[in-house]
């Protein structure tokens, strides 16, 4: 089980994180939800090790993770293979690290673009080359900063398929971070609502235990009513972003 | 792009074909052999320096000068450089360095290196203060160029400290690099050879001119200056050479290295 317990953060004055407890279940999807700007990104940032926490724990993330940035990363110099190869230099050895590309591209349906460099690539193509490198990397654990943020609705949709199809051959813990209540139904197992900013848990909701979607998709979306009312201005501000 | 490549050659191939008859219209004119000597005299001149027997010792120490020159300029920038991306002592220590370097008249340093240096020494040196800090600049500017989230990518991933250099910053010093390496060797040959004329080291291009000047041999200042010409076309077309084959070996079958 990966737990965080009593996470907070702030930057100078400004609190980002306030006692931020939750449990991840393993080989699930738990989706963050909450509004922009809201400290969601800190948060992943200190699960993967990238900036330090004030005070808390955390449980279970000491082994290898993988993280799907919202930009590629991808290295602009370096080929699909070399780009997937270099995250798998020290964890196995050189044959079986290309065996396992092969075996990935094939399954993508990404052969043909093995030996293309990123600049080829449209923007689509290079995301699905990042979250493919999440998968490869031989790590229990993804996660995934807003990665379909920056897509068009039809990418979108194509990358979330492409993320659903991997998932479900690779049994990884995924904690995916999102503004995107549809995106957090569609491939979540767990949903967690934010507050805004000190941000604390608001609500845990497991989407097994709602069979109707629209159902479930209303009570998110009570949640951010409510967050939005207290707060019109910046939600009108939000809304046209 | 083809074509216009072709035109581009076509408009450079004019151009030489115009200095070319500017100089024998003007020597034809001035008619003075030691003002302006004809292209007769400059090839005569060429003929006359290309049979001296000591040629080939004189331009082969003038090359190896510079290249030695330019391997161990290129040697201490990629040192520093990398130093100085990783340390903030090193890079404050070469900050006044460089910065003396870069705005210290040239001709001032070259004396002092002629009055405490051996002359076989002062032409590397003169070399080396030109050259040096481009090639530091250069280094370091391509590293810290490096996106950070590239960087903050290969951490998460446990990509380990010697993979993070042999395939990221090593990369990109070469992509720095491989834009001014070219001009660089240029500018290095010329100072070689201008320490050369002051220092006067026994085989040397530079100690060579300065005997044509004495001698007041214009035509022979002038096939001088052909044959450097010459070297320095050589050294544009093995610095792309080099750079084609590095990229190819990097970017075709990198999985071979």
């Amino acid at each position: 089980m990966y737990k965080i317990e009593k996470i907070s953060k702030s930057y100078g004055e400004l609190k980002v994180l306030d006692n931020i407890s939750l449990e991840f279940p393993e080989e699930k999807t738990t989706c963050i939800l909450g509004p922009s700007g809201c400290g969601k990104t800190s948060l992943l940032n200190i699960l993967a090790d990238l900036t330090a926490k004030d005070s808390g724990e955390i449980i279970g993330f000491e082994d290898e993770k993988s993280y799907i940035f919202q930009e590629d990363r991808l290295i602009p110099w370096k080929s699909v293979k070399e780009n997937l190869e270099l995250v798998l230099k020290g964890e196995m050895d050189k044959n079986k690290a290309l065996e396992t590309i092969d075996k990935y591209l094939e399954l993508v349906n990404l052969e043909e673009y093995k030996h293309y460099y990123p600049k080829e690539l449209s923007g689509g193509m290079r995301q699905r080359i990042n979250i493919l490198r999440a998968f490869i990397y031989p790590a229990k654990l993804i996660i995934m900063d807003e990665p379909f943020k920056s897509l068009d609705i039809n990418q979108k949709k194509i990358l979330m398929d492409f993320f659903i199809n991997l998932r479900e051959k690779d049994r990884k813990t995924c904690i995916m971070v999102t503004h995107d209540i549809d995106e957090a139904i569609a491939l979540g197992h767990r949903i967690v609502i934010f507050t805004e900013k000190p941000t604390r848990v608001k609500r845990i909701m497991d989407i097994e235990n709602y069979k109707d979607k629209a159902k479930l998709r209303g009570e998110i979306s009570k949640e951010f009513k409510k967050w939005d009312d207290s707060h019109p201005i910046k939600y009108r501000y939000l809304r046209i972003f | 792009m083809k074509k216009s490549t072709l035109r581009d050659r076509e408009i450079s191939l004019s151009s030489k074909l115009l200095i070319i008859i500017f100089w024998i219209i003007i020597s034809r004119i001035i008619d003075n052999d030691i003002i302006l000597p004809t292209i007769t005299s400059t090839v005569n001149g060429l003929g006359k320096i290309i049979s001296n027997p000591n040629f080939f010792n004189i331009i082969g120490y003038s090359i190896l000068r510079s290249l030695f020159g330019f391997i161990i300029s290129l040697s201490i920038a990629i040192v520093m450089g990398v130093l100085s991306r990783f340390s903030k002592f090193i890079y404050n220590l070469m900050v006044p360095f460089v910065n003396f370097l870069s705005s210290t008249p040239t001709i001032a340093i070259i004396i002092l290196a002629l009055i405490w240096l051996n002359n076989e020494i002062v032409p590397l040196f003169v070399g080396f203060i030109m050259v040096f800090p481009i090639l530091y600049e250069t280094i370091l500017k391509s590293m810290l160029n490096i996106d950070n989230k590239v960087l903050e990518m290969a951490k998460v991933y446990n990509v380990n400290r010697m993979n993070i250099i042999k395939e990221i910053y090593l990369p990109s010093i070469f992509i720095g690099l491989s834009n001014i390496l070219s001009s660089a060797m240029g500018i290095n040959l010329k100072m070689v050879i201008a320490g050369e004329v002051l220092s006067q080291p026994r085989y040397a291009i530079g100690t060579n001119l300065q005997l044509q000047k004495i001698y007041l041999n214009t035509s022979g200042v002038f096939a001088w200056i052909i044959i450097i010409l010459a070297i320095g076309k050589l050294y544009e077309y093995l610095m792309k050479g080099l750079v084609l084959c590095i990229k190819s070996k990097r970017y075709l079958s990198p999985m071979e290295n």
